[in-house]
């Protein structure tokens, strides 16, 4: 015990829960960044920096999110259509006139109801959450599109400057605001999980379901809380997306949550549950944008970008694994077990 | 079968130091020790989980190399392991033939691996149906399965790990039966048990080992008890049961008409301060469940919980904490522990409302107290109280089970099944907790399937069976027939349930 209090800073960081992997995931990020910068030296000018922050924020804000779900051993599929509903509907809400900050408020009430709906079905009704996020998700983007009766909305207009240039336009020391909404995200969410009783609750129900829930933690309230985090930060890129694009469209957000898993599994997220800290996020969404943005520049097609991202996903959870030693970083029982069976 | 001189380290620990260990066909030899001896490791060295670093192992008189778990299975070492590796959805025969299906073509042969399942379950006279799904059967018989499995492939070298830990009485006698019918058809069969007692009915030989070093081996007949035990823990233990005398003081604890589901009905006792009350029974007699109930896990149909006086309402484990009642559950790595955490942080979960601000931030340095304090006061063994819990070895993690639910002021500590597969030593050191707690005027629960240890730490013993409270009994006056005796007291057997 006293050992910890006097080694340095370095070492005590290092000590954090999920480290290792996070380390690992920046030297592939860093060599990344210099792959492309070589590539192409514009790559690392101010102007494609900001742009490239800016395309990391919605993947990091949804990663949050998908984050702390993944933590508690859930899923959230309904992520990307929640993004689509709250850029609907505020979109919509503001067309016809609503002030833009009542209509972001109406909006986030309703966002935040889906993730209280997501936690209930999976905590209190025990349905599978691949299952039950699998509704809302459907549910979710048919709202998005019966908002303006199967329409994308007309321009937002001039009545929404102010909500244009707060989650988009504006810029505070030269970095766009969207930016900045990600980093005061990242903090607050990241203060939840490491420092409070709520997020330790996370964890626990994550590891052993069974053993939190005889320790006096309460699952459905905890549960909840990981789907309200997701449905918020879902609610927040579907805003980002409105003020950017000035109106909204339908189909916003289309596959924002499985960008949300990679973000997250690269990072250092188990998808089995109680394994995983934000800052492996952050990590994971900057891989994610920097290979978007890089491949772009060097001129590769989508379809390129698409196949090599999806090497990038599987290749940096196969490296965690066999940097461990061939054992697979979750539940050791299962990992046993599979030992035992004779194959 | 021979090793000699078998060296294993891992990173920091010398795991097997200059081990040898041999076996002869138609025996049972004993493999005995604390948790962490090595005696795990050992074995699986020998079944090929992990390669040893030096030494020489033979199997039938031949040399052998590195063994893989596949190697050694064709080389006949077949292990049964503690926790049940069994696929719960999948039928008897499918378990048994797993990964060794019998084909034609390409279809699966049902019938045939049912029938030759069957062939192997009659050869050990197990009644069970090779087509009954693995889930559904009781957990003594998903054993017999293990063996059955085992068997089929043919195994000459049979190594049980702690088989008797969740079986019953009854079945721990089948199960010898089939041991000994096993050893006379020429098996060798290595038994590790922390029962020591069980051993005289079933072992022939022993080898003791202690801090991964071999200390003794010889005919168990050669050995008495205290020998074996001193021999395990490297130093003479006084007591196996300590117990402390106490004043026996008020009421802390009423249950009263307990019902939830078939089995927890109509409970009735009282805890008071200064005394631990033991209850026992068979498996599946309603202890956990009723402490489950208690303890507001389970949905209680109807029943009255006055804790010191006052009617308590108990609804969520949470209730339960806040009104001073906690629960250390059966199953630590089921129920007890978040082994992905680490151990600080397990020993904070069920407290983390002493440890949180108001605004419900954690103050770690309260919280790396109450580690510390849990490591110093029950003398846990871990290299820091950040590594997972889930890697210490079995001992150690029921201590921080138990830790838990020290660190915070409770009216009533429930113990269920403390001491299950953890060594000597570790257990009289449960059990010094348990009196410590009683000199405090905590009311202790403890709940047992060990006679023994029932009848040697309680004040007072309540006999369960069947869902229902059959008996009351004094410790210093009962035995352990008289136990067993309102242990099966079903409801069918007896017209007018007595109630001593």
């Amino acid at each position: 015990m006293e050992k910890s209090e006097k080694r340095n800073p370095f070492s005590r960081m290092m000590a954090i829960r999920g480290m290792g992997q996070v380390v690992t995931v920046t030297i592939g990020l860093i060599v990344l960044c210099i792959v492309f910068g070589i590539l192409n030296p514009s790559f690392f000018s101010g102007k494609n920096v900001g742009n490239l922050l800016r395309q990391i924020a919605p993947t990091l804000i949804t990663g949050i999110g998908q984050s702390f779900v993944l933590i508690t051993g859930n899923i959230d599929l309904s992520i990307g259509s929640v993004v689509g509903m709250s850029c609907m509907l505020s979109a919509t809400m503001m067309t016809k006139g609503i002030n833009p900050w009542a209509a972001v408020l109406i909006t986030l009430a309703c966002c935040l109801l889906v993730g209280i709906i997501n936690g209930e079905l999976v905590a209190r009704c025990k349905l599978p959450p691949f299952i039950a996020t699998l509704g809302t998700m459907t549910i979710a983007r048919g709202i998005a599109q019966i908002a303006n009766n199967n329409y994308n909305t007309d321009s937002i207009g001039e009545a929404a400057e102010g909500f244009r240039n707060f989650f988009y336009y504006g810029k505070i020391l030269g970095l766009y605001n969207t930016i900045w909404i990600a980093v005061v995200i990242w903090l607050i969410f990241n203060f939840l999980l490491s420092r409070t009783r709520t997020g330790r609750h996370i964890y626990a129900i994550g590891s052993n379901l069974e053993a939190s829930k005889l320790s006096g933690v309460n699952i459905v309230r905890t549960t909840t809380k990981a789907y309200l985090v997701s449905a918020f930060c879902a609610c927040v890129v579907g805003l980002i997306i409105c003020a950017t694009s000035g109106m909204g469209t339908m189909d916003a957000g289309n596959s924002y949550e499985m960008y949300a898993v990679a973000a997250s599994v690269i990072g250092g997220v188990s998808t089995l549950g109680g394994q995983g800290i934000l800052l492996g996020t952050v990590i994971g969404a900057s891989i994610w944008g920097v290979l978007q943005n890089g491949l772009q520049f060097a001129g590769a097609p989508v379809a390129i970008r698409n196949i090599v991202i999806g090497i990038i996903v599987v290749v940096s959870v196969l490296m965690d694994v066999v940097l461990r030693g061939g054992k697979p970083r979750h539940r050791k029982e299962k990992g046993e077990a599979a030992k035992a069976e004779p194959k | 079968m021979e090793l000699s001189h078998i060296n294993k380290t891992f990173p920091g620990v010398k795991a097997l130091d200059d081990v040898s260990f041999d076996l002869r066909s138609g025996e049972v030899m004993a493999l005995l020790g604390e948790n962490g001896a090595g005696k795990s490791t050992l074995m699986k060295v020998l079944s090929g989980v992990y390669t040893r670093d030096s030494g020489s192992m033979k199997i039938f008189g031949q040399e052998v190399g590195d063994l893989t778990p596949r190697k050694a299975q064709e080389l006949g070492v077949a292990i049964i392991h503690q926790e049940l590796n069994m696929c719960a959805h999948l039928s008897v025969a499918e378990n048994i033939f797993l990964g060794r299906e019998k084909t034609k073509g390409v279809l699966l042969s049902s019938r045939e691996m049912n029938r030759e399942a069957r062939a192997v379950l009659d050869r050990l006279n197990i009644n069970i149906d090779p087509e009954t799904v693995v889930g559904d059967l009781a957990v003594s018989k998903q054993q017999m399965v293990e063996i059955a499995k085992a068997l089929s492939t043919n195994a000459r070298i049979l190594i049980m790990d702690e088989p008797t830990s969740a079986l019953t009485s009854k079945e721990i006698d089948d199960l010898f039966v089939i041991i000994h019918k096993l050893r006379d058809e020429g098996c060798g069969i290595v038994y590790i048990s922390h029962r020591l007692e069980e051993l005289q009915h079933v072992v022939d030989r022993v080898t003791i080992m202690r801090d991964g070093k071999f200390i003794t081996s010889g005919n168990f007949a050669d050995f008495t008890m205290d020998e074996i035990i001193s021999n395990m823990v490297g130093r003479e233990i006084k007591e196996k049961f300590p117990r402390v005398q106490c004043e026996v003081g008020r009421t802390i604890l009423q249950v009263k008409h307990l019902n939830a589901g078939r089995m927890v009905r109509d409970i009735n006792f009282e805890l008071r301060e200064g005394e631990i009350v033991g209850v026992a029974g068979l498996m599946g007699a309603g202890r956990t469940e009723t402490t489950r109930a208690l303890f507001g896990v389970d949905q209680k149909d109807s029943g009255e919980v006055v804790l010191d006086g006052k009617p308590v309402v108990i609804r969520r484990p949470e209730d339960a904490i806040r009104a001073g009642i906690v629960l250390a559950p059966e199953d630590r790595k089921k129920d007890g522990l978040c082994t992905k955490l680490s151990i600080r942080e397990n020993i904070a979960l069920p407290n983390l409302d002493i440890l949180c601000s108001k605004l419900g931030v954690v103050d770690r340095k309260k919280e790396r107290e109450m580690a510390a304090k849990a490591q110093k006061d029950l003398s846990i063994k871990m290299p820091s109280a950040e590594v997972d819990a889930g890697s210490l070895s079995g001992g150690n993690q029921q201590k921080v089970v138990v830790a838990k639910w020290l660190a915070r002021n409770s009216r009533v500590v429930v113990f269920d099944e403390p001491t299950r597969g953890i060594d000597v030593a570790a257990k009289v050191e449960i059990y010094n907790l348990m009196n410590e707690l009683k000199k405090a005027g905590i009311g202790v629960l403890f709940v047992s399937s060990e006679m023994p240890e029932v009848m040697g730490i309680s004040d007072r013993i309540i006999v369960m069976c069947d869902g229902r409270i059959t008996g009351e009994l004094d410790p210093h006056k009962t035995t352990q027939n008289e136990i067993l005796e309102y242990a099966t007291r079903f409801e069918s057997k007896i017209a007018k349930p007595q109630l001593a």
